[in-house]
């Protein structure tokens, strides 16, 4: 059995946040692998009644595939050891795959498991462009979901020189041209500036300020940021330019991020993470929520967009392109450490990390993070995330949207995290909001693929991709969401009654941008100076 | 190959970890004339491309559909198989070996478990590492750590560490100093600009004490092996060390110490300054072979499937395994003859099915041996270099009559339904 080339999910009570069906009871029509308004009355049914119908979950950013992630997995043989992950039994009989879970799984398993959940996209955000032949391969054997990656840009360079000249047109070029040869989907920036100071050693281990100088005073993270937002609206790319913040997990970090916000005031940008970059206070200073006032600016900016990296209790792995940041972080936890300089790029940084609800940083983290959630006017702009495996991982999704939706939940488990630097946190001063299941849709699925440009994703309009998820109703928010009954990618039933049943082959999300060919001249006698890979290898696609 | 159009250029050459991609291959007459920019090793391993074609069963030859039904047959009635993927196959051919092993519940391992040690290490410890061409842009301090690159991975100093030119090491070799430490008789390279000489038998000591000088702990007059305590204090103040050591064993054999001592050093060079630690890997796309284990299983080598889902068993892989005598049936995909010698002498005698280059000429021979093409020679896809970077196989000769080893492979993983 394959895909039902038709199917009518009928009676089930829909939330449709795109096209404004807010909880209606009425039947969701499939044919073939997209959305069709109605079907005959024969077609096939799948009784939905009592329960919920809402797209696919889409993940606007996670670290699931490629160099950074495997160095991630390679580092943490105890987790896997403590997780083994068996292969599903698929309803034809088609081979399925073992593999190991923890915070960081295996390829096979992080396929099911976002499937399980009713995710059918996820964005893996952050692609070092050396390595993106690495990230295609390693999502080729990640099943089911649809991928899309996210290339690093912003410490590389080949941009800063462009900058340094004044070549905005050719940084631009550039931009375009490494997002058709790494088969990427997005512009992301991590730690602008930050991550080439750190690897060039000396005496300044990262930037603090977005007018630091990196090497020469003419390129600085403002400068950074400017040009590659500018690019990615020019370039009409389906997102924005995806930014992760200087300063990461620094106190007072937050007057660094409402900079970068206005620093980039009247274009269109998402700031990720947002959470890591939320804290007031000063470094050596205790740490103190500055949620109020960086949500404030979002809310009044209609062209920011953000995910929160809501950090959840319990064991986590940091990975991120920041290095420097992971470097204080190993000095600072003794835990193991990785850290991986990529040549011309960017970096990798890993560390293992357990966030402890008796943990004064952690708990103002985790309070950080759902002030974000709580005080955002607009869910269309304020969408879900945990920087998976960074501050939880993607599995604890369903426990972040009870904390969401349950307030009595919520203010039980806000007693129990240690208050010591809560102290002035509008989640202690209360906050009453519960999210409806409308604004669950809309943070995380259809708002998602709206920031994507995701035009067939997050809705159930007709022409949309058949991904669809249903679940049971239950009032346990963590347990409805954690265990969806039926879940359909591309019109093929991939969980049904609970249990993973297929698994499709997903797509890639790519984009194409054009760009004066003219740069590649400039780029392949740049490579043949520095690079250790021949222009001609570094693209992805297979060669002839 | 068509006459007019000889040359195959920016080649990837599989012929030690260094995976130089500059390799531009001549072919005349349906081999290979040259291989230009090629040191020795990489000359010894493209050749003349020449390679058998034959497939055996029971040491007779047969078609490929006999060979793969009867490899399928032993594989599938082995209580205790055995997968190994040993060198010169792509990352795609890996998958699905990966996959048959899964399928078959079967233990997996490869040619990358040469370096456990260092793995073993960086599981512990973790790794302060660098892609090669970092360390050719930033390091203006090289330390040979007991190994002249120049053996085993002949162009390293003069694609990597050492010769070019880099943003921060404008003048290349004249930019750098370069340090070889003689550890016993494994010694650094002999025109670096100064020398280190320390005992055998006294290396991880040395390791501890230059460690805590950089972390500042003053040792006191009678320290011992005060020439490692001098070199951990000029490492300390260097602007970008690149510490080089051999992850492949040498005469003394894998030292799990030495290399978490090494990890130990590397990481606190990080404190005063930056250091990157890079381990030398062999050839083969072994490096390969690790990255594919780990994404798919979430272990690097020495995986067991005998559960249903993947053990680790690092001190339990494929030699000791056939050492005890727990295997009884084995699929070796890739060229036989890169095994190490306690994996051939383990398979001797086995039933055993080998694909890959040359396997009709396997000193173990094999029940069932289905010759194939070498990755990057007459067949494409993916390898690794040693520090983990992928890059692109560009077949020069693509119309020899061998069968590829993705597509038989591929063949065998459809058989036995994984």
């Amino acid at each position: 059995m394959t895909a039902p080339s038709r199917l009518r999910i009928a009676g089930g009570t829909v939330y449709d946040p795109a096209n404004r069906v807010d909880g209606v009871v009425r039947d969701v029509c499939i044919e073939g692998d997209h959305i069709v308004a109605d079907l005959p009355a024969d077609a096939p049914r799948l009784d939905a009644r009592s329960m919920v119908v809402m797209p696919g979950g889409v993940d606007i950013h996670a670290h699931l595939a490629g160099g950074s992630v495997n160095h991630a997995r390679r580092l943490l043989p105890e987790e896997h050891a403590a997780a083994p992950a068996p292969a599903p039994r698929l309803a034809d009989g088609a081979p399925a795959r073992s593999g190991t879970e923890g915070t960081v799984p295996s390829t096979f398993a992080t396929g099911y498991r976002y499937a399980g959940l009713g995710y059918t996209t996820v964005m893996e955000a952050a692609v070092a462009p050396l390595m993106a032949r690495h990230a295609h391969t390693e999502l080729d054997d990640t099943p089911i979901v649809d991928a899309g990656c996210f290339i690093l840009l912003g410490n590389d360079d080949y941009l800063f020189r462009q900058i340094a000249a004044g070549e905005t047109a050719r940084a631009q070029d550039y931009a375009a041209w490494l997002l058709g040869a790494t088969r990427g989907y997005a512009i992301k920036i991590v730690n602008p500036g930050g991550v080439a100071v750190w690897k060039g050693g000396g005496p300044q281990r990262n930037v603090n300020a977005l007018d630091d100088a990196v090497g020469s005073s003419r390129v600085t993270p403002r400068k950074i940021l400017e040009t590659l937002a500018r690019a990615a609206n020019a370039l009409a790319l389906p997102h924005s330019v995806h930014v992760h913040c200087n300063n990461l997990g620094q106190a007072g970090n937050a007057a660094t991020t409402l900079a970068s916000m206005r620093a980039l005031a009247g274009q269109r940008a998402h700031f990720t993470h947002l959470q890591f970059h939320s804290y007031g206070g000063a470094p050596g200073q205790p740490w103190t929520s500055a949620a109020r006032d960086v949500i404030a600016y979002v809310n009044a900016h209609p062209e920011v967009s953000v995910d929160v990296g809501q950090v959840m209790f319990g064991p986590a792995t940091t990975v991120t392109a920041d290095s420097p940041v992971e470097h204080l972080l190993h000095t600072s936890s003794g835990r193991k450490w990785v850290n991986v300089d990529i040549e011309l790029e960017t970096g990798c940084g890993i560390v293992p990390y357990t966030y402890k609800e008796k943990a004064a940083i952690a708990a103002l983290q985790w309070t950080v993070g759902l002030e974000l959630f709580l005080l955002a006017q607009d869910p269309w702009r304020v969408v879900l995330s945990t920087d998976h495996p960074n501050g939880g991982t993607f599995r604890s999704y369903p426990e972040l949207i009870r904390l969401l939706m349950d307030r009595t939940y919520r203010d039980e488990r806000l007693k129990q995290v240690n208050q010591k630097l809560l102290a002035g946190s509008a989640l202690l001063d209360g906050l009453k909001r519960e999210y409806t299941l409308s604004e669950i849709a809309t943070i995380t699925r259809a708002a998602p693929a709206r920031l994507l440009g995701l035009e067939r994703k997050g809705h159930l309009g007709p022409g949309a991709d058949a991904d669809v998820t249903v679940y049971a109703t239950d009032a346990d928010r963590a347990k409805m969401f954690a265990t969806p009954r039926y879940v359909l990618k591309a019109g093929v039933l991939v969980v049904e009654e609970g249990q993973l049943r297929r698994a499709p082959t997903g797509q890639r999300l790519v984009v194409r941008p054009p760009y004066d060919a003219a740069v590649t001249k400039d780029l392949k006698r740049f490579f043949d100076d520095y690079a250790t890979v021949a222009f001609e290898n570094y693209g992805v696609e297979q060669p002839a | 190959m068509s006459p007019a159009t000889p040359n195959v250029e920016h080649v990837t050459c599989l012929g030690c970890g260094c995976a130089c991609d500059d390799i531009a291959v001549v072919v005349q007459g349906g081999r290979i004339a040259e291989a230009k920019n090629a040191c020795a090793l990489g000359l010894a391993w493209f050749a003349d491309g020449t390679v058998p074609t034959a497939t055996r069963v029971n040491g007779r030859p047969g078609t490929l559909d006999e060979a793969l039904g009867a490899a399928a047959t032993l594989l599938a009635g082995a209580k205790r198989p055995l997968v190994y993927l040993a060198g010169d196959i792509s990352c795609e051919t890996q998958r699905d070996g990966v996959a048959i092993a899964d399928r078959l519940h079967a233990a997996v391992d490869s040619l990358a478990a040469t370096g456990a040690a260092s793995v073993l290490a960086a599981q512990r410890r973790g790794r302060a590492t660098a892609t090669l061409g970092e360390l050719r842009q930033r390091a203006d301090l090289v330390v040979f750590w007991g190994v002249d690159p120049g053996l085993r991975y002949p162009r390293y100093a003069s694609r990597y560490a050492v010769s070019p030119s880099g943003l921060q090491v404008p003048g290349g070799r004249q930019s750098r100093r370069v340090i070889a430490v003689d550890i016993g008789a494994s010694r650094g390279p002999a025109d670096a600009d100064a020398r280190v000489a320390i005992g055998a038998g006294q290396e991880v000591d040395a390791l501890g004490i230059m460690r805590a000088t950089v972390a500042g702990r003053a040792l006191g007059a009678t320290a011992p092996l005060d020439s490692a305590a001098a070199l951990a204090r000029e490492m300390s103040a260097a602007r970008y060390v690149a510490l080089v050591a051999d992850g492949e064993p040498g005469p003394s054999g894998p030292d799990v110490d030495r290399a978490e001592s090494l990890i130990g050093l590397a990481l606190a060079l990080n404190g005063p300054t930056r250091c990157a630690l890079s381990i030398l890997r062999g050839g083969g796309n072994r490096s390969g072979a690790e990255a594919v284990l780990t994404w798919q299983t979430g272990f690097p080598f020495a995986v067991d499937f005998a559960p249903g889902f993947p053990t680790y068993r690092p001190h339990a892989g494929a030699a000791e395994l056939l050492a005890t005598g727990a295997v009884d049936g084995a699929l070796v995909v890739g060229a036989p003859d890169t095994l190490p010698e306690p994996v051939t002498r383990g398979l001797t005698g086995l039933a055993s099915v080998a694909i890959g280059p040359r396997a009709s000429a396997a000193a173990f021979t094999p029940v069932v041996a289905v010759d194939t093409g070498v990755a990057g020679i007459h067949e494409g896809g993916t390898a690794f270099r040693m520090d983990d970077v992928p890059l692109p196989l560009r077949p020069a000769l693509t119309d020899t009559k061998v069968p590829s080893a993705a597509a038989t492979l591929h063949r065998l993983r459809e058989r036995l339904g994984a």
